[in-house]
């Protein structure tokens, strides 16, 4: 049912993996400062991919 | 379609009420100078300072002012809608104003309450919120609401003694009333407790 | 109790949930299903004879375990209705073979294995909210040790074995050796006034049901020592501080001073409470014979789903939030709901029956006037620019609008009746055909301009919605909490009503910083329009990637109507974020979007608006 993804919060900038149910709409909460500005990253982040 | 004030509709006259609300607005925010400011917004024909604009003679100083004026459309600069909209609504229709014409202007919650340390800003911030308000004021059109009837009958969730007092009132006022309750039997809490103070009688 | 059974206007209807809620103020529809008990309730006599040959014993609920009862039972002797219930969990099994004794010994062959839960779909024109509370669990509170030692119970198991009805006739005993305790201790506060465990709020009964508790005790057993420790004694309400006198008269002890925990002699199987009294600075060990915890009140666990029905919000204590809390205190925010009892908040039986009868009087009304008004708030389509897409058709979360047709040239329509008036149609149709009275888009551009037009640099700009976010504000501001000067409200019925167009103008305008904030996702005062909101600002987050333009320029927030905390550290957090955007980079912005921006399919709500922006 839920997938992992790439994740990042445009509040605080941090990046992390999580889970998501695709298709189902859910509240996100960035894991380290609370806000709810989190974006779902189609692709790892950039220097994930780099290292 | 109604969307935006066009050039066939009457010549737009807004009056603003900038409330003090004794020192809870007026401790932070300058409202003289907000009151000032207002007058050089576009549209704007009149306006007047209230110690408190929710109270009858702050009020009727709207009222009045809206006859004065021919004002057709009102602002009050005061406290959040969620407390007072009503109020005011109903105050601009007791003047003959459609009360879709009033708008507020949220400037002691989101403003003197929040600020109470940084005067000149908490001024600025209430001009601007004013401003917002009266540059919405001006496109707004007067609305007539649906009315529908209300089905005759009561609906009472939970059968512990509130729920029990809630659907013998209704009942005994002539209203049908359904009652329902999670468990076999009504009576709740306190159906399980012996006596019941202060009186110390039997609760069932 | 009685009268409720027999009221020819009242149909009560036990055993039964309410599945869902739909409709409006004076036009609800429920749906309600009657679980069955597998009884005629009206043919049951409660003759007990079904009782008697049931074979299963299980521990009885209302006797708080103290006793038993069997799989066929009657809740407690003044039921109402008066008849006996299945318990199907605990039955044997209903064949011959399995069992099957009761409907055997019953005479008027009330007893039917195969019945079935009943619906009911009711419609109403109010509803009244008297869902109630439970009491707190002390378990978690390791150091009483409650299900440690047999003699720690709880005020609510107190009431049972003090009962002339309850398990040992009202001869109170203790459990471990059913004999007269000579001395009981009360705790006050258990699960109460306590920011770590339990509920940081004073539970309200549990001071004066201490004393009344202590009274009863001494009006049974003259000789029986009670001792109440307690952190304060809160006897306000009329009489109550007369029974506390009566009470210390009486020769009860109170001790100011919460015992850090409780020890079991192994042998005698006496408790040994530890405390200081704070008035006296003396530690003192007390030995008892047994102890009550004063156990306080909290939300009730199963109130979740209703509350969402209702489309209800929690206040911070978890209890539901009035329309208004000095001013409205019976209304529900959902017009046309009202609350009874501790639903609202903890309160006793004389509170409780207060403001059943004004949730009635205010009820009534509404009932009385005989029509409502309803917000001239909702959607309009112009049908000259529709294109028959359905798109808003699907997001309607009140399926408001009827489906269209192209073939049959059937443009949707929106039912009047139906819509809330969340815009959530508006912000997603495809052609922005849509408007909403009384929140027409040109009024948003308008109020978007006014907060920009002066030092643009200096301000965010921050929809919100009506229900939560913006009351969350107005939360902060009731409490004073200070946060940076910097933002502009603007107020929406919900957060879906936030179309995309908006955000881009005021980052056409100048806007640094752009907030989007509505209710959680549960709090949602529009069922799930909220969940629209999410999936638009993770468009318009691409968008604005693509278009060059910091996707952290729009923020994203959900604040509750009671989290004046979470709105002044967003703001705080905003501040912070928009100190960081830079001159350049709004330039920048403002250059992108009046090149681009006016897409094709968005002509006609350009055109509509054309004479605001300019
Ligand atoms: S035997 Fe029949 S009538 Fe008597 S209590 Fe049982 S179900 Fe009711
Ligand atoms: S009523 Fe008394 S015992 Fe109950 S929480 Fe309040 S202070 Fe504590
Ligand atoms: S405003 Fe909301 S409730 Fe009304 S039709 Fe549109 S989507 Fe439905
Ligand atoms: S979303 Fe707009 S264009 Fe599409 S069917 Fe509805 S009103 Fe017509
Ligand atoms: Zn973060």
């Amino acid at each position: 049912m839920s997938e992992s993804a790439y994740f990042k919060c445009l509040r605080c900038a941090h990046e992390y993996v999580g889970e998501y149910t695709p298709k189902a709409v859910e509240e996100k909460t960035c894991p380290k400062c609370g806000s709810n500005s989190v974006r779902r990253l189609k692709s790892p982040p950039a220097e994930k991919a780099a290292g | 379609m109604n969307g935006n004030g066009t050039n066939a509709e009457p010549e737009i006259r807004i009056g603003v009420f900038v409330c003090d609300c004794g020192l809870n607005i007026a401790g932070v925010v300058d409202t003289v100078a907000v009151a000032e400011y207002a007058k050089t917004l576009p549209d704007v024909v009149v306006v007047q300072g209230n110690k408190y604009t929710c109270a009858d003679p702050g009020q009727n100083e709207i009222k009045r002012a809206i006859k004065e004026h021919n004002l057709n459309r009102v602002v009050v600069a005061s406290c959040t809608p969620k407390i007072h909209e009503h109020t005011f609504r109903t105050c601009v229709a007791e003047a003959g104003l459609n009360p879709y014409l009033m708008e507020m202007a949220n400037i002691r919650e989101h403003c003197s309450w929040v600020h109470q340390q940084e005067k000149q800003p908490a001024t600025r911030k209430a001009m601007d919120l004013v401003r917002s308000s009266v540059n919405r004021a001006r496109l707004l059109q007067p609305q007539v609401e649906p009315t529908f009837p209300v089905t005759q009958a009561a609906l009472v969730i939970g059968g512990g003694v509130a729920g029990i007092q809630a659907a013998l009132d209704f009942a005994d006022t002539g209203h049908q009333v359904y009652l329902v309750e999670k468990e076999p039997s009504i009576g709740g809490i306190m159906a399980a407790i012996d006596k019941t103070y202060p009186t110390m009688d039997c609760s069932i | 109790m009685m009268d409720v059974g027999r009221h020819p206007r009242i149909k009560l209807l036990t055993n039964s949930e309410v599945e869902n809620v739909t409709g409006f103020v004076g036009n609800f529809q429920v749906s309600v299903r009657k679980k069955t008990r597998y009884i005629d309730e009206d043919a049951c006599t409660a003759c007990s004879e079904c009782e008697v040959v049931c074979p299963v014993v299980v521990p009885d609920e209302y006797q708080e375990g103290f006793s038993s009862r069997k799989a066929i039972y009657i809740p407690f002797p003044q039921a109402v209705p008066s008849s006996y219930v299945l318990d199907m969990d605990n039955c044997l099994g209903t064949n011959p073979i399995a069992c099957g004794k009761c409907a055997d010994a019953c005479d008027k062959d009330c007893i039917d294995y195969d019945m079935e839960d009943e619906h009911f779909d009711l419609e109403v024109g109010t509803i009244t909210l008297a869902t109630g509370m439970q009491p707190y669990d002390p378990t978690e509170m390791d150091e009483y040790g409650y299900t440690r030692f047999e003699n720690v119970i709880t005020s609510m198991e107190f009431e049972r074995l003090i009962c002339a009805g309850g398990p040992v006739e009202g001869h109170f005993v203790r459990p471990t050796d059913r004999k007269t305790p000579k001395s009981v201790a009360f705790i006050q506060c258990v699960g109460s006034r306590s920011v770590n465990r339990g509920v940081p709020y004073c539970s309200n009964i549990c001071c004066m049901n201490t004393v009344k508790d202590t009274l009863l005790l001494q009006d049974h057993y003259p000789d029986l020592q009670s001792k109440v420790f307690y952190m304060d004694i809160r006897s306000f309400g009329k009489g109550f501080e007369d029974l506390y006198r009566r009470s210390k008269e009486v020769g009860v002890q109170y001790i100011r001073g919460l015992p850090g925990n409780i020890e079991e002699d192994p042998v005698t199987q006496n408790l040994y409470l530890t405390a200081e009294n704070t008035l006296t600075g003396k530690v003192t060990t007390h030995e008892v014979d047994m102890v009550v915890l004063a156990v306080g009140l909290v939300p009730r666990q199963d109130s979740e789903l209703i509350r969402q029905m209702l489309t209800l919000s929690p206040t911070s204590d978890g209890f539901v939030m009035e329309a208004h809390p000095k001013l409205k205190p019976v209304d529900a925010p959902t017009r046309g709901v009202y609350f009874a009892g501790c639903v609202e908040a903890p309160k006793d039986i004389k509170d409780s029956v207060t403001q059943a009868s004004a949730a009635v009087a205010r009820a009534n009304i509404l009932l009385n006037a005989g029509e409502v008004k309803i917000e001239a708030i909702t959607s309009v389509i112009h049908e000259e620019e529709c294109n028959y897409c359905g798109r808003c058709v699907r997001v309607c979360p009140f399926h408001a609008i009827t489906p269209a047709n192209k073939k049959a040239g059937l443009y949707p329509k929106v039912v009047e009746a139906a819509c809330s008036g969340c815009g959530t149609c508006a912000a997603e149709c495809t052609t922005d055909c849509i408007s909403m009275r009384h929140f027409e888009d040109a009024q948003y551009y308008a109020q978007v301009d006014a907060i920009l037009a002066e030092d643009p640099m200096e301000k965010i700009v921050a929809f919100a919605c009506n229900w939560c976010s913006y009351a969350g504000g107005d939360n902060a501001g009731t409490s004073r909490l200070q946060y940076p000067h910097n933002v502009r409200l603007v107020r929406t019925m919900c957060s879906g009503r936030v179309d995309e167009d908006f955000i881009m103008h005021a980052f056409r305008k100048g806007a640094p910083l752009v907030l989007v904030s509505g209710c959680h996702f549960s709090d949602c005062h529009y069922i799930d329009a909220v969940t629209w909101t999410q999936q638009r600002i993770e468009k318009t987050w691409d968008k604005l990637e693509k278009m060059g333009i910091r996707p952290e320029r729009l923020q994203l927030e959900w604040i509750s109507a009671a989290e004046g905390q979470k709105f002044a550290r967003v703001m705080r957090e905003l501040e912070e974020l928009r100190r960081r955007v830079t001159k350049e980079e709004v330039d920048n912005t403002m250059r992108i979007l009046s090149n681009g921006f006016k897409t094709a399919t968005k002509k006609a709500a350009t055109k509509r608006v054309a004479a605001v922006i300019s």
